[in-house]
């Protein structure tokens, strides 16, 4: 089944220059021919115009508190960076100094438990428990009360 | 004459790139120019998207908070405006998805407000009044297509967007462009000359 002529005259009107220059050419050889797709080319033409010439604009107000609400959340954003960058650093600086610290509680937790009359792995246990039981009440808590990643949207406004 | 040509697009290239850098790093002189450069083109797409004025200034000043959050995805090989209009339509598209749970196909116009203004008050009251009626009529025309032909029209006729930069916006392929481009104008043509009659 062949397509319709008209409705693909009129699907080249809606393209205009990005119709290629043999369908151009068919598009003037049919309009010159065919009075509907011609009156219907004139009716769009009148509509092309009428879309175009809507005088919508943005007002200045909007225009200036818009510049206000990006200059300020970028203000807040680069401050959170800088926030992020010092937790950064900290982290480092704890992650650096539990090393020493951990190696110094090994040698506290063999003592003991050597003078405590223990088996090896009764006080290495105790040793890993020590060293985990921080993180686990931390997430706990954050547990029960549902962390700052998970709470609600931000306003829309 | 080519070398013209390649003046232009190794011109534009660098201002695209030059704006890619200034997202990254946050800039907030190119953000104000930004906003200033693309104010009307950026609005009239919110307008006749949400199909609400209202709305559309709040979604234009998201728009921007949301080009600066993001604006590190912009990697300068397109043009900035088609990148901008998609991040417009994708938060229009949540936010309608958030108040109404409608696809962009389903979002109708809001007939308490109209969307359409006069952009210059310092007319005669006579001008104003039949600007606004050839507004309205425009308007009400609009309306009555369904959203993503309507969306697909203004991007062509008023801003001018060829047709990939249309499917990159929409996020759809290019026949399906030039067939919502067809039927949109077939459309907004008889309903034109059907209000006008």
């Amino acid at each position: 089944m062949t397509r319709d002529l008209h409705d693909e005259a009129r699907q080249l009107l809606a393209l205009g220059k990005d119709a290629s220059e043999a369908e151009q050419r068919w598009l003037r050889e049919h309009l010159g021919e065919c009075a509907t797709c011609r009156d219907y080319a004139e009716a769009a033409r009148r509509a092309i115009a009428a879309v175009r010439s809507v005088p919508l604009a943005a007002d200045s107000r909007l225009v200036r508190a818009t510049q206000m609400r990006v200059r300020f959340h970028a203000r807040r954003l680069r401050e959170t960076r800088e926030r992020m960058w010092l937790v950064g650093i900290a982290c480092l600086g704890v992650g650096l100094s539990a090393v020493p610290s951990a190696l110094f509680l090994w040698r506290v937790f063999s003592w003991m438990g050597t003078w405590a009359g223990l088996s090896r792995p009764v006080w290495q246990a105790s040793f890993v428990m020590f060293c985990i039981a921080p993180v686990l009440v931390v997430s706990a808590i954050l547990l029960a009360r549902g962390t700052h990643l998970t709470s609600g949207d931000e306003p829309w406004k | 004459m080519l070398g013209a040509t390649h003046y232009f697009v190794n011109s534009m290239e660098s201002e695209t790139k030059a704006i890619a850098r200034g997202l990254r790093q946050r800039d907030p002189d190119l953000l104000d120019r930004l906003i200033e450069q693309y104010q009307h083109r950026l609005l009239r797409y919110l307008v006749y998207l949400s199909g609400n004025r209202e709305l559309a200034e709040d979604l234009f000043q998201e728009t921007w908070i949301r080009v600066l959050e993001r604006g590190h995805q912009y990697d300068g090989n397109h043009e900035f405006s088609t990148w901008l209009y998609a991040v417009a339509r994708n938060l229009t598209i949540d936010y309608l998805r958030k108040k109404h749970p409608v696809s962009l196909d389903g979002l109708m116009e809001d007939e308490d407000h109209a969307p359409l203004e006069p952009a210059d008050t310092r007319l005669l009251a006579v001008e104003v009044m039949e600007q606004q009626e050839e507004a309205e009529r425009i308007r009400a025309a609009m309306v009555g297509i369904p959203a993503e032909y309507r969306e697909t029209v203004v991007l062509r006729f008023q801003d001018e967007l060829a047709l990939q930069e249309i499917a990159a916006i929409t996020g759809v392929k290019l026949g399906t462009v030039k067939s919502r481009l067809y039927r949109g104008l077939k459309m907004l043509t008889s309903r034109l000359e059907g209000l006008q009659r």
